[in-house]
């Protein structure tokens, strides 16, 4: 199990190099804010599969809170786009 | 049977994994911003509950049973595909109020204009935008140019 979650967590760090070369290359503000999304993501899921490595008990909690969470940055950006417009 | 529950981990880590590799890979042959908010939607929708779920089997199979770990588990689940659905519904909603281009080929774009007054659809057949029920119908649509043209050309 210890190969497959390394995997899983090469595979995220992928996600996250492809993400950022795509900010870099990314004109508009809402293609960014979505990879930001995207990157938040793929960094909860690198968490989780440590926290399934070593064997801690709150890897269902992180999951949890940054599920509920993660709403706010990108209503923060979405907010910021349309300069506090609704 | 541990094996088995072994194998059922690691292909729901594993393709939830590769579901959000494969939408930051997406990122790059969408066109503009709202396909791209469009094509993140199976890493939050599928890809990121999958991880849920093997990581749900995986405290069961080491732990036991535990109605905290189950709550959890469900309200994370649940959570990931409406608060994510409303976070993209909310992003996009500000994309396009903030002025950014929507790909030429976008048809039929109701959010630039009305129905039927469409500049870059090309004669009546296209005007009606056809129901997807209705597209079957072969003589039904056919028919239609001719029957019903609101703009009389």
């Amino acid at each position: 199990m210890t190969f497959v979650f390394w995997t899983a967590i090469a595979i995220f760090a992928v996600a996250i190099g492809v993400g950022l070369v795509r900010v870099a290359s990314a004109k508009d503000l809402g293609s960014r804010a979505i990879i930001g999304d995207l990157v938040y993501f793929a960094a909860i899921g690198i968490l989780t599969m440590i926290a399934m490595l070593t064997d801690i008990s709150i890897m269902l909690d992180v999951i949890f809170l940054s599920s509920l969470l993660g709403i706010l940055a990108t209503i923060a950006l979405a907010r910021i786009l349309t300069r506090g417009h609704r | 049977m541990t094996t088995a529950i072994d194998v059922f981990i690691a292909f729901c880590v594993l393709s939830g994994s590769l579901l959000v590799l494969t939408s930051a890979l997406a990122m790059f042959r969408a066109k503009d911003a709202l396909s791209r908010i469009n094509v993140f939607s199976p890493a939050t929708g599928l890809g990121m509950p999958l991880v849920i779920v093997g990581c749900y089997v995986y405290l069961l199979q080491r732990e036991g049973f535990s109605l905290y770990h189950l709550f959890i588990g469900l309200v994370g689940f649940a959570s990931l595909i409406i608060v994510s659905s409303i976070a993209s519904n909310t992003l996009s909603r500000a994309t396009l109020l903030s002025g950014s281009p929507v790909h030429r080929y976008t048809r039929p774009n109701r959010l630039a204009y009305a129905r039927g007054e469409d500049p870059h659809v090309d004669g009546p057949a296209a005007m009606h935008e056809p129901d997807e029920a209705q597209v079957g119908d072969e003589a039904q649509v056919g028919d239609e140019p001719r029957g019903d043209d609101p703009a009389g050309n």
